[in-house]
């Protein structure tokens, strides 16, 4: 069973993002949101229609971009939106300009490059105006400004009152659209919650590392015991603290207080990945990392739990 | 056209003429094989083809070659890769309604149909002539019933076979004995007992009797234009089933 005991909201107006590991059950979801696929038991509305017996009022609301889909080869951009193109639809012109394919309008699908497919794919989606936009793998094969310019657009969308529900595997791109993001693992919900509340609850761990010469041991007795402080320990100049993430604040004025910036100062935040991570992982990947982060030759000179 | 089923229509007929070689063998085979055949035997009527001229007997035939040709060649293959790619899960999670791209695929393979018929006729008359039509009502009925029959079954098992390589061979395995046994191969009367009972009941040789007997003036051939019939509802029914978005 791919999916299995489901409990998953979706308010309207909402970004949510369905993250998980490969094999989650996140795809198999969605395709039950858009009755691509027949659940074998539960219940399931969307936009207040059931997705399978509903599917002919429903589909017209929905807008979406699906993994393992394509068009036909020989089809023209402009061609394509002629064929999707509704009576609601929205000028598919702005579309193409907004997302950089004004200029492919007279080249065949099979003559863009996968980042312009995917692209096309989105301009589709979004083309009747949908009240919920389902994204599968969103920007996978976009360049960086590429994907910046579709998280503009799935903003704007947003803006106007737009439902979107986000299946991905960028923790950055869940972090920077979602206002909740739920954690599947083997077809169940295993968390959900803001972005923000998921790294606190899996991943609260910063990592703050430096080095200083010979530094003064009450600097050190100091850090160690700031508010939030796990770990400290040193290996030859270089100092690691671990705890958090309060404790960049805190670090950051102790060392201001001694006058002793290290040029090498740098902080390690914990991200949604990390949390997706320890949420995935558990116990196994704290072993491991303790293991790989401090060498034999490190002092441990104190901490707490 | 701005219905689902009109817009899916003028982008499958856009995309058959950028893609020419997909049509080849429903255009191009059946009127070289015409022109091969039907001089092979001569003009002169003989009883082995029912006293009628050779050549007529087999421009009569070779319609349902080019239905037969659409049907089991050009359209499982064609719905296959769709499948295959995703193109069809596209059109459903878009909205198009359950029985637009069924629908739209019958309009597409009877255009075609009608098309490459016409083309035969047009190089038929100047070589062998095209015969008179005896009973023209009968014919009507039966070359689109057939078309509908054959483009349905075209459907079907393109939405069955898993992929597009795995329609090609199964329409070619299905066309290629069926054709020879019951449209453009060899006269009745030179095959043996068995293989012409085998031949009696199968969809294309009841299509070309129900086609060639009327044309020829060589009977009604109510039965076969009843099974042909029967094939028609059957299979395009099933067609639409599977086809459902």
């Amino acid at each position: 069973m791919v999916v299995d005991g489901l409990d998953l909201d979706v308010p309207a107006g909402e970004i949510v993002g369905l993250i998980g590991a490969n094999g989650a059950g996140k795809t198999t979801t969605v395709e039950c949101v858009q009755g691509l696929r027949k659940p074998d038991r539960g219940q399931l509305r969307v936009l207040g229609f059931d997705p399978v017996t509903q599917a002919e009022q429903l589909r017209p609301l929905v807008g979406s971009q699906l993994q393992h889909s394509a068009l036909p080869d020989r089809l023209r951009v402009a061609e394509a939106l002629d064929l999707f193109s509704t009576p609601r639809a929205r000028d598919g012109g702005e579309l193409l300009e907004q997302f950089g394919l004004a200029q492919r309008r007279r080249s065949v699908f099979s003559s863009l490059s996968g980042g312009e497919q995917q692209r096309l794919f989105l301009v589709l989606a979004l083309l009747n105006r949908p009240r919920l936009v389902i994204l599968d793998e969103l920007t996978q094969g976009l360049d960086p400004a590429a994907r910046r310019n579709v998280w503009t657009a799935i903003r704007q969308l947003n803006d106007e009152g737009t439902t979107v529900l986000l299946v991905t595997h960028e923790m950055d791109e869940a972090e920077a659209l979602c206002g909740r993001v739920v954690v599947l693992r083997a077809g169940q919900v295993i968390d959900a919650g803001a972005p923000a509340d998921l790294v606190e609850r899996h991943a609260s761990t910063a990592v703050i590392r430096f080095s200083l010469a010979d530094p003064p041991a009450p600097l050190l007795d100091q850090v160690r015991r700031l508010d939030g402080v796990r770990e400290v320990s040193r290996a030859g100049d270089q100092i690691t603290v671990r705890g958090h993430r309060r404790i960049i604040a805190y670090v950051g004025a102790v060392l201001v207080r001694w006058e002793s910036v290290p040029a090498d100062l740098s902080v390690q935040v914990p991200s949604l990945e990390d949390a997706l991570i320890g949420l995935l992982d558990g116990d196994q990947r704290d072993q491991a990392e303790a293991a790989a982060v401090i060498p034999k030759d490190t002092e441990l000179i104190g901490g707490r739990r | 056209m701005s219905t689902a089923v009109g817009r899916l229509v003028r982008a499958e007929l856009r995309l058959m003429t950028r893609d020419p070689l997909v049509l080849t063998f429903v255009f191009a085979f059946p009127i070289v094989t015409m022109l091969i055949i039907g001089g092979a035997f001569g003009t002169t009527p003989t009883p082995g083809f029912d006293n009628v001229n050779p050549a007529h007997w087999y421009v009569a035939s070779y319609l349902t070659v080019v239905i037969a040709a659409t049907g089991l060649v050009m359209l499982p293959v064609h719905l296959a890769s769709y499948r295959e790619r995703g193109v069809l899960r596209r059109f459903a999670a878009a909205g198009f309604p359950r029985w637009s791209f069924a629908i739209a695929q019958l309009i597409v393979g009877l255009l075609t149909t009608a098309v490459a018929c016409a083309l035969l006729l047009i190089v038929a008359a100047p070589v062998y002539g095209v015969p008179a039509v005896h009973d023209g009502w009968r014919v009507a009925v039966a070359l689109p019933l057939g078309a509908i029959a054959f483009v349905s079954i075209g459907v079907l098992l393109g939405s069955l076979l898993p992929s597009a390589r795995a329609a090609q061979a199964v329409g070619l395995l299905i066309f290629f004995p069926s054709f020879l046994l019951g449209a453009g191969g060899p006269p009745p009367h030179v095959m043996g007992s068995v293989v012409r009972q085998v031949a009696g009941p199968l969809p294309l040789t009841l299509l070309t009797n129900a086609v060639r007997a009327p044309w020829l003036g060589l009977g009604p051939a109510t039965g076969s234009l009843i099974g042909v019939a029967v094939l028609a509802v059957a299979a395009s029914a099933a067609a639409a089933r599977r086809t459902v978005l």
